[in-house]
């Protein structure tokens, strides 16, 4: 197991966090903490998610698969970040 | 306003340029089917739902066209699940319209209320529900851009009855234009230079080359550089079976040159393909000495089961041709295709006729495609027919066959060619399917003896699920658990079957009668005809590599290992 750290952009349509929740339960990935916000531009909401991976499955692919579903608009890997925002 | 949502839908499928609809109405979705009554729209009425989404991906397949089907709320549009799920896996642009209950009776369990939207979420490139009439053109439009683009799939549209009863105006839809993605001028010099350098090379080819449109494309870079070719399961007609360059099919039940070719290899050309595990095998043990160069549309297909060396995000048409740009020479092969043509003389593709005297089953397909020709479409269910078929009919233009490759729907090959017949009016369409497929979708004979689709149904009726026994013979020590249809024992019986449905029904069981069968059959063309064609039940499709095992566990038939045995 590894644990990323993501962040994404939302169109505030209805199903789109069903479509990344069950994205997540069918590729087998563990949701420790999810929050969702209305973010500060135009019609779209903020997704903060800490998950974990199964060996052998890459961040990287699951950003991918994320950035297929039509409702979200961008998607970035906070993993790193964190340690600087718990510090600050 | 000049029409309610229901014309505004009928008007924005005919503005989007939809020529048939595969459907069944039913409470919720009935608003639709009145100005579907004086549209120009052809709609095909199935005999159940699961037909009308099969026939919407063979409409797909046959005519590169997005495909349509219709359905109303609750079971109407459950039933579309098997298909969506099959589009999903093997990328078919089709979109799914389906009623909905009134928009104030969501939520609370209402007659044939099911909530589709959720349902279909993992197996659909995106859903709509739409609230507002006047959104339905705009929807329609998005939904036929988001099927046909990209990396193509299914895309499910959800009307609530009462906003398809309410008026609105029509605001005819603007169709996007679809961008393609820029392909990265590095990664195609890195692609062009691993393919100079390499001494073993193999063009790894998928479903998404027929997709793309890029058979030409194909054609020309093999051409130009001599790589041997191998087309997965969803490849077959991307490039012409005829062709020297070609070794055939990939994968648990490939040619030995072609998954040698896999194995052996210095070099993977991966084109529009997504390592299925049916071709890879055991991951670990797939084409070790190979680097990798994985071209496909999605990006998340690159580096997902095999990591790729050199990745292009792109259309594989333009992939192609821009790496037919920048390579120039041809590198040396005659090692490599000294190797691969030894196995392929050594290996070629064949059977043994049944021990008991019954008919082989690769015999009436190899006979089928002989007197059929390539410019036919054949479409298969799953099994031991589906691997047969791509065996032994000889393809040569893409679009010809048409199955089920990732999902495995048995039952696919009748609604599918169905849908490819109404398609493809001019060509002849025939269903290779099993006695067991043929026995879950056979009602759409109905459709199409009723609608004047005279698709050909060759039922390879071996009496039992034909590819779970052969896993019994081979796993479970011929414990023959549930296998046994009773098909030869005529439950049912066929030829009365496909009489009762208002097809021509024949039979035939011995080797003689095969090709005056076939012909007999060619020769219907104001009805379906359903050829039962009784073969033994012990027929085996080989070559194969078990499940779990690695490829070069290859066998080219049962005891002979052709990869193992030439380095002992």
């Amino acid at each position: 197991m590894t644990r990323h750290s993501l962040s994404l952009l939302l169109r505030n349509e209805p199903g789109a966090l069903a479509r990344i929740v069950v994205l997540f339960s069918s590729r087998g990935v563990d949701v420790e903490s999810l929050s969702l916000a209305p973010a500060e531009q135009g019609d779209l909401s903020r997704l903060d998610v800490v998950v974990d991976l199964q060996a052998g499955r890459t961040v990287v692919q699951l950003i991918k698969q994320l950035g297929r579903i039509v409702d979200v608009k961008n998607v970035v890997d906070r993993t790193h970040d964190e340690v600087l925002e718990l510090g600050a | 306003m000049d029409t309610t949502g229901a014309g505004a839908l009928i008007k924005a499928l005919e503005d989007v340029g939809c020529e048939v609809i595969f459907g069944m109405p039913g409470g919720a979705i009935l608003p639709a089917y009145d100005p579907l009554y004086d549209s120009k729209i052809r709609h095909v009425l199935v005999r159940h739902e699961q037909g009308a989404g099969h026939a919407a991906q063979g409409y797909a397949q046959a005519t590169g066209r997005v495909g349509v089907c219709m359905a109303t709320s609750g079971p109407g549009a459950t039933n579309l699940v098997t298909p969506l799920a099959d589009a999903y896996m093997d990328s078919v642009p089709i979109v799914a319209i389906t009623g909905q209950v009134a928009r104030s009776m969501i939520g609370t369990d209402a007659f044939q209320e099911a909530d589709i939207r959720s349902i279909t979420l993992p197996i659909t490139k995106h859903s709509f529900q739409v609230h507002d009439p006047a959104d339905i053109p705009r929807v329609i439009a998005e939904a036929f851009t988001l099927a046909s683009t990209g990396r193509p799939g299914p895309v499910l549209v959800d009307l609530p009855k009462d906003v398809l009863a309410t008026a609105t105006t029509y605001t005819p839809p603007k169709l996007a234009t679809p961008s393609r993605p820029v392909l990265s001028p590095v990664q195609v010099r890195n692609a062009a230079q691993l393919i100079g350098s390499s001494k073993r090379p193999v063009f790894y080819v998928g479903g998404g080359v027929i997709r793309s449109g890029a058979a030409q494309e194909l054609r020309r870079l093999a051409e130009k550089t001599g790589i041997p070719v191998v087309t997965t399961l969803m490849a077959r007609g991307a490039f012409p079976d005829s062709h020297p360059l070609h070794l055939g099919m990939p994968g648990m039940h490939g040619t030995v040159p072609a998954v040698a070719a896999l194995q052996r290899a210095d070099l993977l050309i991966a084109l529009g393909t997504r390592f299925d595990d049916r071709v890879t095998g055991l991951l670990p043990e797939f084409a070790p000495h190979a680097a990798v160069i994985h071209a496909d549309i999605d990006p998340a297909e690159i580096s997902k089961n095999r990591k790729a060396d050199v990745g292009i995000v792109g259309d594989c048409r333009d992939v192609m041709a821009a790496l037919s740009a920048v390579i120039t020479r041809k590198t040396d092969l005659t090692d490599w295709w000294n190797y691969l043509g030894g196995l392929r003389t050594t290996y070629p593709l064949g059977y043994d006729w049944p021990a008991d005297g019954m008919l082989a089953p690769q015999y009436v397909i190899e006979r089928i495609s002989k007197l059929t020709g390539p410019e036919a479409i054949y479409t298969a269910g799953v099994g031991q027919h589906q691997m047969w078929a791509a065996q032994y009919v000889k393809y040569e233009r893409p679009g010809s066959f048409i199955n089920s490759g990732g999902a495995g729907t048995m039952g696919f090959a009748v609604p599918a060619a169905m849908g490819a017949q109404a398609g493809a009016p001019d060509r002849t369409v025939w269903a290779i399917d099993g006695d067991g497929c043929f026995q879950m979708t056979n009602q759409e004979l109905a459709t199409c003896a009723a609608e004047g689709i005279p698709i050909k149904v060759a039922i390879i009726n071996n009496g039992n699920l034909g590819m779970v026994r052969q896993w019994q013979t081979l796993f479970y020590e011929g414990r023959y658990s549930n296998t046994r249809l009773g098909t030869h024992e005529r439950h049912p019986d066929f030829v009365k079957l496909a009489d009762a449905l208002g097809c021509v029904g024949l039979r035939c069981a011995s080797q003689s009668e095969v090709d005056g069968t076939i012909l007999e059959a060619m020769a219907v063309r104001d009805r379906p005809v359903v050829v039962d064609f009784v073969v033994g039940q012990d027929a085996q499709v080989w070559p194969m590599v078990a499940a779990g095992t690695g490829n070069d566990e290859i066998m080219a038939a049962r005891g002979i290992r052709p990869l193992f045995d030439e380095e002992e």
